[in-house]
């Protein structure tokens, strides 16, 4: 897991430090740490504005269950090894709803046993809709940061980039500048 | 002068306490049994402090001064949201509590914002049934300077709790610093010391508040309220709610429906009055429970 660069530029000094730890413990607790690049704040608050742009990591593949297993066929069905438990949930998730729980049994951690399937079918079932999920998460990551009054929002994306602008006032040319620069500086 | 204390120790032999607290005329406020664990509020009048200390001695137990003992603390967060719930309105709530209080967690409609910020008039009327209000605010100071209409009319006494370091805000009786919006537990031993700072800080305006009540007295010291209550409507013990009958500074909150029991509770007679000729029963905004004021003896 790559360091996370965090970056904060505030007016008030310690409160702003004080954003750098909640983006920290955010990133923390909606177990991100592996897809994000940097967060960069920039925060003035006598305007009243907000701006944070994060950078991510873009998940792409993986997403079928061919891709995250092994499978082989035996006499009454196939039996599904996955490479890795954290697509347990998923597999049986996306499993329960094609074939019915009836024919879907859990046999090991890691296995799982189909009966009655086809095992190119099986491969091309989808996980879940992984891009679509991270980016949700990360939305949820910049509302968790950004202070609550700061209700009238603009939010720009980016390919594996997110810029908000949060405020109390509606959205200044000005800021907009300023978020540019921001996203510009996140690269560096 | 009646001394608040918080007991800690074990079971074992704990009647004797009890025992003493009847001679003395002391009072227990609130007993909890945690597997062979013991903590109990008391009250005892300040001359017999002494020889409690022995007896608590004796019984391996310990003994703290507790001045939030027999108080209602309403902590209050902007709103009842994410960015301010749990942490740190729990965490505040918590040590309170440790200290002797009881607390209540109140989440403000609207207090973000620096322009939108304000409380309603049901929510100040609300705040006010507490003894003390701590309110929990953010991390930056001109937002905090922006923030002290949230308060500046309350009538109770209000602590406020902010990330910036400052000595004092506007409209409130006193500031802590350095707790301002934060994301996790306070787990540190700066941070918790930082919680028993605030303890510390309402213990101060709670005895400060006692003492201007003593130039004025109640006519009946709130805690026999508590206690002719409980005999006399043995159904206020027997509520759900935690604390059924909570002692507040100048009368006590009864857990019960007050359309119910109002007039039950307004008939008890303490000495040879009804409770109802020297105090105030109201309905509360929390849950239609019943609120009683006793009144000074300057009303009569």
């Amino acid at each position: 897991m790559g360091k996370i660069r965090i970056f904060v530029d505030s007016s008030d000094e310690l409160g702003g430090q004080q954003y750098k730890y909640i983006a920290e413990k955010s990133v923390e607790d909606l177990g991100l740490g592996g897809s994000i690049d940097s967060i960069d704040m920039l925060i003035r608050v006598e305007e009243p504005v907000f701006i944070i742009v994060i950078r991510y990591k873009e998940v792409t593949g993986k997403s079928t269950l061919g891709d995250a297993s092994y499978i082989d066929s035996r006499k009454n069905g196939i039996r599904i090894t996955l490479s890795s438990e954290i697509f347990l949930g998923d597999a049986l998730k996306a499993l329960w709803s094609k074939y019915g729980r009836d024919r879907v049994e859990q046999i090991g951690r890691l296995e799982i046993f189909v009966s009655g399937a086809d095992p190119e079918e099986v491969k091309g079932i989808r996980l879940s809709e992984k891009g679509y999920d991270l980016e949700s998460r990360i939305n949820e990551l910049a509302t968790r940061i950004i202070p609550e009054g700061f209700r009238v929002r603009n939010s720009l994306k980016k390919r594996g980039m997110i810029t908000i602008i949060a405020s109390e006032d509606p959205i200044k040319e000005s800021w907009r500048e300023l978020a540019a620069r921001l996203e510009g500086d996140s690269h560096a | 002068m009646l001394k608040y204390l918080l007991f800690e120790g074990g079971l074992y032999k704990h009647e004797r306490i009890l025992e003493f607290l009847e001679d003395v005329g002391g009072f227990l406020v609130q007993k909890t049994v945690v597997g062979l664990d013991l903590i109990m509020n008391l009250a005892v009048p300040e001359e017999e402090n002494e020889r409690l200390s022995a007896i608590v001695s004796e019984l391996k137990g310990k003994l703290t001064p507790a001045p939030l003992i027999g108080t209602e603390i309403g902590v209050v967060a902007p709103t009842l949201s994410r960015h301010h719930l749990p942490h740190p309105a729990c965490d505040i709530a918590e040590n309170l509590r440790r200290h002797g209080a009881k607390t209540n967690i109140i989440g403000l409609s609207r207090g973000v914002g620096q322009k939108i910020v304000h409380t309603t008039m049901k929510e100040k009327e609300l705040i006010e049934e507490h003894d003390i209000a701590v309110f929990t605010l953010g991390n930056f100071e001109k937002c905090l300077m922006k923030k002290t209409k949230l308060f500046s009319e309350i009538e109770v006494p209000v602590i406020v709790t902010g990330g910036p370091l400052m000595k004092s805000i506007p409209g409130a009786e006193a500031y802590v610093g350095g707790i301002g919006r934060y994301p996790e537990r306070a787990r540190t031993g700066e941070s918790i010391e930082k919680l028993r700072e605030v303890s510390r800080v309402a213990g101060e305006v709670v005895e400060q508040r006692r003492r201007e009540m003593d130039l004025d007295p109640l006519i009946v010291d709130p805690i026999i309220v508590k206690a002719e209550i409980e005999r006399q409507v043995p159904e206020s013990t027997e509520a759900l709610s935690p604390n059924p009958v909570t002692l507040k500074i100048d009368g006590v909150r009864v857990k019960l429906p007050y359309d119910d029991y109002k007039d039950k509770i307004g008939g008890i007679i303490i000495g040879d009055k009804k409770l109802s000729d020297f105090a105030l029963i109201k309905r509360s905004l929390m849950r239609n429970y019943i609120l009683v004021k006793v009144l000074p003896k300057s009303m009569f």
